[in-house]
C-alpha cells in the first residue's frame, strides 16, 4: 500500500489508493513544527496563550512586530502557528471577512461564522491542483455580542472548524492536550484568570521538557468582563503574577519528582 | 492490474480496463466516516446518523452531520467533514439562488440533481479533485410526496425509498430491503424507528439519545428539524417497548 506517499501526494487534487489526500496530511505536519498555542473557553470568557520561540538572540521580541495573537475586529482574537507566511494570510483573511460583514450587515461578525468562512477559504486550497493547503492552523476566540457567548474554534489546514473547551497546535500539541484534558474542561470550566495561570503552566512545562535551549517568549490574551469583551493581551501586572505563579508550581512538581525518585532508589 | 497503475493519479484519466482511480479512492475516503441511514414513508422521511466527538475537548453541539439547507430540504453528509461542509454550503447556496431567481422552494430532486451535475464537473477536469462526501438529501415534494436521494462523489444521484452511505451501507440496505414494502405506509414515528432500528442493527450497539443524530421532515408543510436528545429518548424507548412485547 503506498502508505509512504510515493507519487500520490504531490498535489492536493491527487487521492491516495487508501483514499487520503497527502499534501493535506503533510501540511498538518508543519504546523507541528511551530510554536504552540493553546486556548481555554471559560466559564466566562475564553484565553489564548502562544509560545514564541526566540530563534536570535538579536531579534526583539516584545516588539509589536513579533506577535502571533492577532485582534481581528474588537471582539475577536486569532492565533495562528504553523508555516508564519501562511499564518499571517491567513489572519488577514479574517479581519477582512470581518470588515465585509461590517459592510454589508452594519454589525459585528459572529465568531463561528467567521471560522466557518475562515474554513471554506482554507478548505478551497486543498481542491485545487494549481494551489498547494495551507500550512498554517489558526484558533480562534471569539464573544458574539448578540448572543452574549464567548468561543474557541479550530481551523486545521484541512479546513474543518470545530469549536472546543480546550485546544491545543503547534509544536506540543500532545502533551498541552494531555494537560488540557486532566483539567476536566467540558464538565466543570474554569474562570478566565484560572485559565491564564494554567496556560502559562503548560507553556512554560512544555518548554521545559523539550530541551530546547532556545528562550520562549509567551503571548497571552483574553476576552472577558475585565477587558470589556474586547480581544486584549492580558494586561502586564496579570500576566507577572501568574507567570511566577506557573513557575511555582512547575518547581514543586520537580521537587515532587525528585522526592519520588529518592524514595524509589532507598526502598 | 500494475499497469494500472499509472493510470491512477489524475481524475481525468482512464485506465486500459475503463476505470476512473482516482474516484474509487476518492469513494474509499467518503466511505471511511460514519454510516448514514435515510428513510422514506407515507408521507414524512427522516435521516439518522452516528453522532461521534472525536476529542473530549470539542464541543459536542459543534460536531454535526445533518444540515438544513432549505427549511424543507434536510441532508445528511458523510465522509470528511471538511468537504461536507463545502457541500452543504454550495447547495445553500444553489437552493437559495434557485428560489430567488424561480419564486418557489427549490425541490429536494432538483436540488438532488444539481449538486450532483456540480460533483460530476470535478470528475472529469483535472485541475479539482472530487469532494470526499456523500449526501443524503430529503425532503417532502409538493407534488411528489416525501423523497430520499442519494448523492455520491461521482455524481450519482438516484431516489431510494430506504438509502445507506459509509462503511456499512451494504448491511444497511439489506436490512432496510427486507421491509421496504411495509415502509411505504409507515407514518413519522415509524419511519425514524425503522432508521434508528436500521443503524443500530448494522453497528450491533443499543444507543442512547446523545450517540446518534436524527433530521426528519413530516408533510408538504413541515419543517427540517433536528430532534433534540429528548425525543431521540423517547423513540428508542419505544423501539425498546416493542422489542420487549
Amino acid at each position: 500500500m503506498a502508505s509512504s506517499g510515493s507519487g500520490y501526494d504531490l498535489s492536493a487534487s491527487t487521492f491516495s489508493p487508501d483514499g487520503r489526500i497527502f499534501q493535506v496530511e503533510y501540511a498538518t505536519k508543519a504546523v507541528e513544527n511551530a510554536g504552540t498555542v493553546v486556548g481555554i473557553k471559560c466559564s466566562n470568557g475564553v484565553v489564548l496563550g502562544c509560545a514564541k520561540p526566540i530563534h536570535h538572540k538579536m531579534v526583539v521580541a516584545t516588539s509589536g512586530s513579533y506577535k502571533r495573537i492577532h485582534t481581528c475586529d474588537t471582539h475577536i482574537g486569532v492565533a495562528s502557528t504553523g508555516f508564519l507566511p501562511d499564518s499571517r494570510v491567513l489572519v488577514q483573511r479574517t479581519t477582512e471577512e470581518a470588515a465585509d460583514w461590517l459592510e454589508q450587515y452594519g454589525g459585528k461578525i459572529p465568531p463561528h461564522v467567521l471560522a466557518d468562512r475562515l474554513g471554506s477559504y482554507v478548505h478551497y486550497f486543498t481542491l485545487h491542483g494549481a494551489l498547494r493547503p495551507f500550512g498554517a492552523a489558526a484558533v480562534i476566540a471569539g464573544h458574539d455580542p448578540d448572543t452574549k457567548e464567548c468561543s474557541l474554534h479550530l481551523l486545521e489546514p484541512n479546513g474543518a472548524p470545530y469549536r472546543f473547551y480546550g485546544v491545543a497546535t503547534g509544536k506540543g500539541k500532545q502533551a498541552a492536550k494531555t494537560e488540557l484534558e486532566k483539567l476536566n474542561l467540558h464538565k466543570t470550566p474554569i474562570a478566565a484568570d484560572e485559565a491564564v495561570k494554567q496556560i502559562l503552566r503548560i507553556l512554560h512545562l512544555l518548554h521545559q521538557e523539550s530541551k530546547d535551549s532556545k528562550p520562549i517568549e509567551v503571548e497571552v490574551s483574553w476576552i472577558c468582563e475585565a477587558s470589556g469583551w474586547k480581544h486584549k493581551g492580558v494586561p502586564k501586572d496579570v500576566l507577572k503574577t501568574s507567570e511566577d505563579w506557573a513557575k511555582e508550581q512547575l518547581e514543586e512538581e520537580e521537587e515532587d519528582d525528585d522526592d519520588d525518585e529518592e524514595m524509589e532508589e532507598e526502598s | 492490474m500494475s499497469r494500472d497503475s499509472n493510470y491512477d493519479h489524475h481524475i481525468s484519466i482512464f485506465s486500459p480496463q475503463g476505470r476512473l482511480y482516482q474516484m474509487e479512492y476518492c469513494f474509499k475516503s467518503a466511505n471511511s466516516g460514519l454510516t448514514g441511514v435515510a428513510v422514506r414513508g407515507k408521507d414524512s422521511c427522516c435521516v439518522v446518523t452516528q453522532k461521534k466527538v472525536p476529542d473530549r475537548l470539542m464541543e459536542p453541539s459543534s460536531v454535526t452531520h445533518l444540515f438544513a439547507l432549505t427549511n424543507k430540504v434536510g441532508c445528511c453528509v458523510t465522509g470528511s467533514m471538511a468537504d461536507s461542509k463545502a457541500m452543504v454550503q454550495r447547495a445553500r447556496h444553489e437552493a437559495g439562488k434557485w428560489a430567488y431567481d424561480n419564486g418557489f422552494p427549490m425541490p429536494v430532486g432538483v436540488l438532488a440533481r444539481r449538486m450532483a451535475d456540480l460533483a460530476q464537473v470535478n470528475t472529469q477536469s483535472a485541475h479539482m479533485r472530487p469532494l470526499a462526501c456523500i449526501g443524503l438529501f430529503i425532503g417532502v415534494d409538493d407534488e411528489k410526496g416525501p423523497q430520499v436521494f442519494k448523492v455520491d462523489c461521482a455524481g450519482h444521484y438516484l431516489p431510494f425509498f430506504a438509502a445507506a452511505s459509509g462503511p456499512k451501507e451494504q448491511e444497511a440496505m439489506n436490512y432496510l430491503e427486507k421491509r421496504v414494502k411495509e415502509m411505504k405506509e409507515y407514518d413519522n414515528n415509524e419511519v425514524i424507528r425503522t432508521a434508528i432500528t436500521c443503524l443500530g442493527h448494522v453497528l450491533g450497539s443499543d444507543f442512547r439519545g446523545s450517540e446518534i443524530e436524527v433530521g426528519s421532515i413530516e408533510g408538504t408543510d413541515g419543517k427540517f428539524h433536528v430532534l433534540s436528545e429528548e425525543d431521540i429518548e423517547n423513540h428508542l424507548n419505544a423501539i425498546a417497548d416493542d422489542a420487549d412485547a
